[in-house]
């Protein structure tokens, strides 16, 4: 009996030790880290497939893909911009109180009393910001590249679709930045929404509804305070996570990077038909045929490296140099804070966030009077304009009918007309956001600077009460 | 590319460390640290190194919840409570002590009778002299740039939040010479303040609300601030206000501040009500309740109102009536409290049972003679009763108890 169960549990343990061979169990350290200096080419791959970080990459990736000048990062800078955002905004969620008495005075705290309060404050608020406009970025450097078209006809692309996940993506992150200047409630966040929604409630019949839906009321008070606290802390980020992993997923759906298509169009023109190969369906649960698979003969060995450890290392370059710059902006720009949000008292000029600042001014060009007839600007420059621009950049990718060989590639002859219309649209947006920024003074009429007094001057008349000066 | 790409990620990561380094830097070398090391090193000096180890490190601050306050001035200002140091230079330096015993730093914190940044642990934005902070120190510093005499007059206006309803509060003397104006030249002929006055004017309630946007600064000389309008407009009305129908009191310039600092104290600050001077926490009898207690106290009864007893008791043939009548009519007290406890009125009172037992030990303690006068008028109380009666012709003179 003795020997018996000895054996057994000889037997079991082996058996163990096969089981977990087999299975290749790696401790979870292991399962977080890879080596950045492979031995073996399956080394490499196994830095990609069997991590649990990197699992999502492919095991490797063209040179294309990775240079600087094509992408330029942009979509990775804007995802760790991202993760900085929901990093420091994880934490300032313990320190800030979404409440019309108290949220001012712990924005004064985090500045004055609490450890790193400062810290956490601007690197959150410089990032934002630079989300914005790199997310901006990230959009004119996919049209300029003609990056939102398909190529080759390979089943499951659907650069269009990412185009417009895209484009939901820039609207989320220009409304996470707008709920999120509210929270500080002071003057500048106060007479900002108040502008932003403002411009809403322009639009015919669900205009002041959707506004007040917006503001859970008709003024900006508690109510208002707490939808734009819960969009911003929780619904926004996670509608931005969910489409940020989808757009991923599609990345790798479309087979890459457009700028990858070109060699397959040089495969074509070098030699061989596509060869009609096999097709797999998998199991029959998803329809079509696999990707790559009716191809043409490419040696796709060709300018390819392991994922590990040269793009990795890249996307650890851009993660530093990311986190290097909004720090050093973070130390250098002083996040501002304003009086307390004051109804009865409104600031001259009042003024939307920057981003929005060319809205405005479309808003103000467009009011005119003819004859008496007041045109409504706020209809035809806050929301028939952007609306039109927002359909058309969804509409886009559908209208382009430029070769399958200009895409992937920078200002192509093809693409001429599209890119300087594109240009044009972007150049003006950017004129108008400089002229709203540097260049309204009082009540709307711009401002000669340097004339007695500098816009500075200007805008501390609104400030000082009682005792101060003017 | 991977070699290139390694050494990019090494400088960055030096680049980074860098930063962090500055980040650290930024947060441990603020001015507070070094008035704090200052502080210490001269109380080592005049008090020795016992006395400094205890004292406290790190931001200090002073929380008026019921103010809704925080003041971290203590964490620069750390002798304000200290016995010893009244010359000491500032931040150093005692604070005068007469006025804090009367206004306890942690009921009334700093900022509210100093004003400045509270929050704040940097000189510049405690002090309150920066943009987007609206109400600086009151001190030398201001004063000097207004002309006021008096550095610690601006102050008044703080204090006027709570002693708004006061007619004259020691040491506020600005104040109290604008509260004589205002009754001398009779503002309220033309102006409601406080609930009171005339329509001819503004209402002056809350003057001090008005936002500086609200002034018309086109015609004034000099600063721009609504403290210079309004005592440019007291001294002379039609010259920032060409429309204005006021007359021109021919203030004297001090006059004039002293106003100014009065109408610009009216504000809407939210203060709870036991801080308010002069705002009585309780309920004020009606003056038909105060008419019957005088009333009372001057007739016969008056020893019954006196000691309380006509709280529950009336003594109606006395001319006492209680409100309340919670205890019997004592008019035939001599009679009911026989029928009642079996026992004599005189007994009864010098060795009380049940309620009155409780009420005489603990409520109403009489003295031996007090007791002795009180049963010699109930005695009184029942004669009176008794003519009474007759005198009204009832038909059953015959007492009886309840
Ligand atoms: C939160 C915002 C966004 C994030 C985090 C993000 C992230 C990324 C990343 C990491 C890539 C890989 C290539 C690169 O780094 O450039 C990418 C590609 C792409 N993005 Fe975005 N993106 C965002 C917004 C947008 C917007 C606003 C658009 C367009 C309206 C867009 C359209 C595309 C398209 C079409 C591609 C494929 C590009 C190609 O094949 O060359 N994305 N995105």
């Amino acid at each position: 009996m003795a020997t018996e169960e000895i054996g057994e549990t000889k037997a079991s343990s082996s058996l163990l030790t096969a089981m977990r061979e087999k299975l290749a169990l790696k401790p979870m350290w292991e399962k977080l880290t890879w080596t950045w200096k492979p031995e073996t080419k399956r080394e490499a791959g196994d830095a990609i497939v069997r991590n649990f970080l990197l699992h999502w990459f492919p095991a490797k990736v063209s040179l294309e893909s990775l240079s600087w000048g094509y992408s330029f990062w942009l979509g990775t800078i804007s995802a760790v911009l991202f993760l900085i955002l929901t990093i420091t905004g994880g934490i300032l969620m313990f320190l800030y109180v979404p409440s019309v008495e108290r949220a001012y005075l712990s924005v004064k705290d985090l500045e004055f009393s609490t450890s790193y309060g400062w810290f956490l404050r601007g690197l959150h608020r410089i990032s934002a910001h630079l989300m914005v406009a790199v997310v901006f970025l990230h959009m004119v450097r996919v049209f300029l590249t003609g990056a939102f078209k398909n190529g080759r006809k390979a089943v499951g692309q659907n650069r269009p679709l990412n185009w417009i996940v895209g484009v939901a993506l820039l609207l989320i992150t220009l409304l996470l930045s707008f709920t999120g200047y509210l929270l500080p409630w002071d003057q500048l966040a106060y007479w900002a929404i108040t502008v932003g929604t403002n411009i809403a409630s322009s639009a015919p019949v669900f205009g002041d509804p959707t506004r007040f839906i917006l503001l859970g009321g008709t003024t900006i008070e508690q109510a208002t305070l707490i939808r734009f606290y819960v969009l911003h802390c929780f619904l926004l980020p996670l509608a931005t996570f969910g489409l940020v992993s989808y757009h991923m997923w599609r990345v790798r759906k479309d087979g890459g990077l457009a700028c990858t298509e070109k060699r397959y169009e040089e495969a074509k023109k070098q030699e061989q038909p596509a060869i009609a190969s096999k097709t797999y369906s998998l199991l029959g649960i998803t329809g079509g045929s696999a990707v790559d698979v009716q191809n043409v003969m490419i040696d796709d060995e060709k300018d390819k490296v392991p994922s590990s450890p040269y793009m990795t290392v890249r996307l650890a370059v851009v993660t530093l140099a990311t986190l290097f710059i909004s720090i050093l902006l973070t130390l250098l720009v002083r996040a501002p804070l304003e009086e307390a949000a004051n109804p009865a008292v409104t600031p001259n000029p009042a003024k939307a966030p920057w981003y929005f600042l060319w809205l405005q001014e479309l808003v103000t060009i467009t009011t005119f009077t003819v004859g008496g007839i007041t045109i409504n600007g706020a209809l035809i420059g806050g929301i028939i304009l952007p609306g039109v621009l927002v359909a058309a950049a969804v509409l886009w990718p559908y209208f382009d009918k430029s070769p399958v060989s200009s895409i992937g590639k920078w200002l192509p002859k093809e693409r001429k007309w599209q890119n300087r219309i594109f240009l044009f649209i972007v150049a003006a947006i950017l004129i108008l956001t400089f002229i709203g920024t540097y260049m309204r003074g009082h009540s709307g009429r711009s401002i000669c600077r340097g004339r007695n007094g500098n816009r500075r001057r200007e805008n501390s008349d609104r400030a000082r009460r009682a005792i101060r000066d003017v | 590319m991977f070699s290139k790409d390694a050494i990019k990620l090494y400088v960055l990561g030096l680049s980074l460390l860098v930063l962090t380094a500055f980040v650290f830097f930024r947060e441990n070398t603020t001015d507070w640290r070094d008035y704090q090391a200052e502080f210490r090193d001269l109380v080592t000096e005049k008090f020795g190194a016992e006395r400094a180890e205890q004292i406290p490190t790190g931001v200090q601050q002073i929380w008026v919840k019921d103010l809704d306050r925080v003041d971290r001035c203590v964490t620069c200002h750390q002798a304000v409570e200290w016995k010893g140091l009244e010359t000491a230079p500032n931040p150093y330096r005692t604070h005068p002590k007469g006025i804090l015993e009367k206004h306890p730093l942690t009921a009334y914190g700093c900022t509210s009778c100093h004003g400045g940044q509270g929050f704040s642990t940097t000189l510049p934005d405690a002090h309150g002299n920066v943009e987007h902070w609206e109400e600086p120190v009151l001190g030398q510093e201001v004063s000097e740039a207004y002309l006021i005499k008096n550095s610690k007059a601006l102050m008044e206006m703080n204090c006027n939040a709570c002693h708004r309803y006061d007619r004259e509060t020691k040491g506020m003397d600005y104040i109290n010479t604008a509260k004589n104006l205002v009754e001398e030249k009779d503002c309220r002929a033309c102006h409601t303040i406080n609930g009171r006055g005339g329509i001819i004017g503004p209402d002056l309630t809350f003057e001090g609300e008005k936002p500086t946007e609200q002034f018309d600064y086109g015609r004034l000389t000099g600063r721009h601030a609504v403290f210079a309008w309004q005592v440019a407009h007291f001294q002379n009305p039609k010259m920032v206000s060409p429309d204005s129908i006021m007359p021109n009191f021919g203030f004297s310039s001090q006059d004039a501040q002293a106003l100014a600092l009065l109408v610009m104290s009216w504000r809407k600050e939210q203060i709870p009500a036991h801080y308010i001077s002069g705002v009585q926490l309780r309920d004020v009898p009606t003056p038909e309740e105060i008419a019957r207690e005088k009333e009372m106290l001057e007739g016969d009864g008056a020893f019954f109102v006196q000691n309380k007893c006509f709280v529950c008791h009336s003594v109606s043939s006395l001319g006492v009536n209680s409100a309340a009548k919670i205890g019997p009519d004592l008019s035939d007290a001599v009679v009911d409290v026989q029928n009642r406890f079996g026992r004599t009125l005189d007994d009864f009172l010098m060795e009380p049972t049940g309620t009155m037992s409780v009420v005489l030990a603990t409520q109403i303690p009489l003295t031996t003679e007090q007791r002795h006068q009180a049963i010699a008028l109930l005695k009184v109380a029942y004669q009176r009763k008794l003519e009474q009666q007759i005198k009204s012709a009832s038909p059953s003179p015959t007492p009886t108890g309840k």
